[in-house]
């Protein structure tokens, strides 16, 4: 099953590429460097999914003490802060062609950092604490309180002044964006979420042996 | 404005280079934990578990 999601993460992926180079046109404001849109987007997408996941399987984990919550609480912020350091990286490269600058202190992206810094902290965590059982409760509650920030890194682009645009899909009403780069950047989602429950199941997998080989 | 194809590539590689290297890290770590102890036959007692 995790070699079958494998194999279609990858063909998503190549479907993306085209949809992203051959597909969707130059864009007319900001010329080619619009492309990575279709990466850094996608990421961050996923990276929300990826959080929500740690949200939720860590209220499953604190309500049942459920190992398998646990684990996949644990799998999803790796994965997930693998998509944010992305998200940000892809983001940097396409801010200094457009804005003229690698990075600012903007509220979305001082936020995205925080939401990054958060979850690196929750693995750390994780890794600092010898008694299974207690990292995997304190876990739980620092990935319940970090998941209060993904609204705010949404919102934050409408509460306060920012130099990062406001959401182009993610907002109530039609898009703003003609229909083929929104194809473009839904192909790019599919990709980046097949991916990610192609390394959710790995990762899942691994620590299940981990747990095993160590008990 | 300028077509900056330096800057998309970095990006693509970037994103290539990243989603790769944690693939391969996942790969190599299932293989160490999927290899049987040396002097215990898999399954043993205190071996790692095979992949199943």
């Amino acid at each position: 099953m995790t070699r079958v999601l494998g194999w279609l993460a990858a063909l998503a992926l190549l479907a993306g590429l085209g949809m992203a180079f051959a597909v969707a046109p130059r864009e007319a404001t900001q010329g080619t460097v619009q492309r990575i849109m279709y990466v850094h987007v996608p990421s961050v997408w996923v990276a929300y999914c990826a959080f929500v996941v740690v949200f939720v399987a860590s209220i499953a984990y604190l309500a049942t003490r459920a190992e398998a919550a646990d684990r996949l609480a644990h799998a999803s912020a790796e994965v997930g802060v693998l998509f944010t350091g992305l998200t940000i990286a892809t983001g940097s490269i396409w801010g200094k062609p457009t804005w003229g600058t690698w990075w600012t202190w903007d509220a979305r992206l001082t936020s995205v950092a925080v939401l990054f810094v958060m979850y690196v902290g929750y693995l750390l965590l994780r890794g600092m604490i010898d008694e299974g059982e207690r990292a995997a409760r304190y876990a739980a509650v620092l990935g319940v309180v970090a998941a209060l920030n993904i609204p705010l890194v949404h919102f934050s682009v409408l509460w306060w002044r920012t130099l990062h645009q406001p959401p182009s899909l993610m907002k109530p009403g039609p898009s703003s964006m003609p229909p083929v780069i929104v194809r473009a950047l839904l192909v790019n989602f599919a990709a980046f979420a097949l991916l990610y429950l192609y390394f959710v199941a790995k990762r899942v997998r691994l620590l299940r042996l981990e747990g095993e080989a160590g008990a | 404005m300028g077509d900056n194809w330096g800057f998309v590539l970095a990006a693509y590689a970037l994103a290539a280079i990243v989603l790769t290297g944690y693939w391969r890290h996942l790969v190599r770590r299932e293989r160490e934990l999927n290899a049987p102890v040396a002097g215990q036959p898999p399954g043993a007692p205190g071996a790692p578990p095979r992949q199943r």
